[in-house]
């Protein structure tokens, strides 16, 4: 999922200064599931930023809402009625939630109430670990399934880079080094021959080389009626 | 009385202390009830201040006897979350209180009380109101 993080309340607050009603809008994707951006975070940004105005003697005005989703056109409907309620919008949606909103309704002031960080997993409650770097040329397939790019603190494609001690790497020694993981997990497989192969420099391309990316499904797109 | 008001979030466990038992304390003391202290959000708490809370104390059982295991032990981070955004917004942190109450001992609901609001006296020694 994509893991996101609330921005410091004061930060907003700089946002939404001109404003005296705002709607705070979450999302039931992805942070909720990690605990940025859901119902219960709506409700406490919310409350946060009513109360630091009534401090300032300059009350806000709140709507609050969360949508199914917000990297969805249809999801997003319900803004063309909330545009007319309020003058500005917070959004607990990652990035990609504000950046469909602000392309689809261009005159909507929209903010982003989270930083969005990266792709992680939830290994545990209250813990979300990075795992892909979403760097378009996925090779876990050689690594046991464990991505290098993503958990390699240097990137490196072809084993370890010698700092690691213990199996702890020398950047962050509280963080698995994943190439002695990858080593492990392949030697476990019985695929260990698969280190053998030797990588060039990384293409990067795919990675995002001349701007955002797009993926199309021809034989998705009948009867298509998004906005556009 | 000192125009103060506290806002006292509880466990319904942990006691049943009245608005009688907190009358010697010269504040206004609300008194609002949960299922479990792990019930209590960082919203409730943010709401308690918005609605004139001076200071806001979150009561719930003794570490380990819980009624519901783990639940005061919840509502403890979420008084760490909420003391957070307390100082991300210029107001003091103190002004969140926890207390651990053996269950149903109004002696130590009342005590806790006391405690809140003698911390309120040092932040606020003037007897200010932040709203």
């Amino acid at each position: 999922m994509i893991i996101a993080e609330r921005k410091p309340i004061g930060r907003i607050l700089q946002m939404i200064a001109p404003f005296k009603k705002v709607a705070v809008i979450g999302c039931r994707g992805c942070v909720a599931i990690c605990s940025a951006g859901g119902d219960r975070e709506v409700e406490t940004v919310a409350a946060a930023l009513r109360l630091a105005r009534k401090r300032e003697g300059r009350p806000l005005e709140t709507v609050e809402d969360t949508f199914v989703r917000q990297c969805d056109p249809e999801y997003l409907t319900p803004l063309e009625e909330l545009r007319k309620e309020v003058e500005a919008v917070v959004s607990l949606a990652c990035g990609v939630g504000v950046n469909l909103a602000a392309d689809l309704y261009p005159d909507l002031k929209i903010y982003p109430g989270v930083d969005t960080s990266f792709y992680g997993a939830n290994p545990s409650l209250g813990q979300w670990e990075e795992k892909c770097r979403g760097c378009g040329d996925c090779i876990i397939d050689f690594t046991g399934g464990l991505c290098p790019i993503a958990r390699c603190a240097k990137n490196l494609l072809n084993g370890p880079c010698g700092g690691s001690q213990g199996g702890r790497c020398e950047i962050r020694p509280e963080v698995a080094c994943v190439w002695h993981q990858i080593y492990e997990r392949l030697k476990a497989r019985g695929e260990v021959e698969k280190l053998t192969q030797i990588w060039p420099a990384k293409n990067w391309i795919p990675a995002g080389h001349g701007g955002p990316r797009e993926r199309v499904r021809p034989d998705l797109q009948f009867n298509n009626n998004s906005k556009k | 009385m000192s125009g103060w008001k506290i806002a006292i979030l509880c466990c319904h466990y942990t006691n049943e202390a009245t608005a009688e038992d907190v009358a010697d304390i010269p504040a206004q003391i609300e008194i609002r009830r949960f299922p479990c202290s792990g019930r209590i959000e960082v919203a409730d708490i943010l709401r308690a201040f918005e609605n004139d809370a001076e200071a806001v104390l979150v009561a719930g059982c003794e570490r380990g006897s819980c009624h519901n295991r783990s639940g005061s032990l919840r509502a403890e981070k979420r008084v760490e979350a909420a003391r957070k955004i307390l100082e991300e917004i210029g107001m003091e942190p103190e002004r969140v209180q926890m207390a651990f109450i053996p269950r149903l001992d109004t002696g130590a609901f009342v005590a806790a009380a006391k405690d809140t609001f003698e911390k309120l006296l040092e932040i606020s020694p003037k007897g200010e109101t932040t709203s």
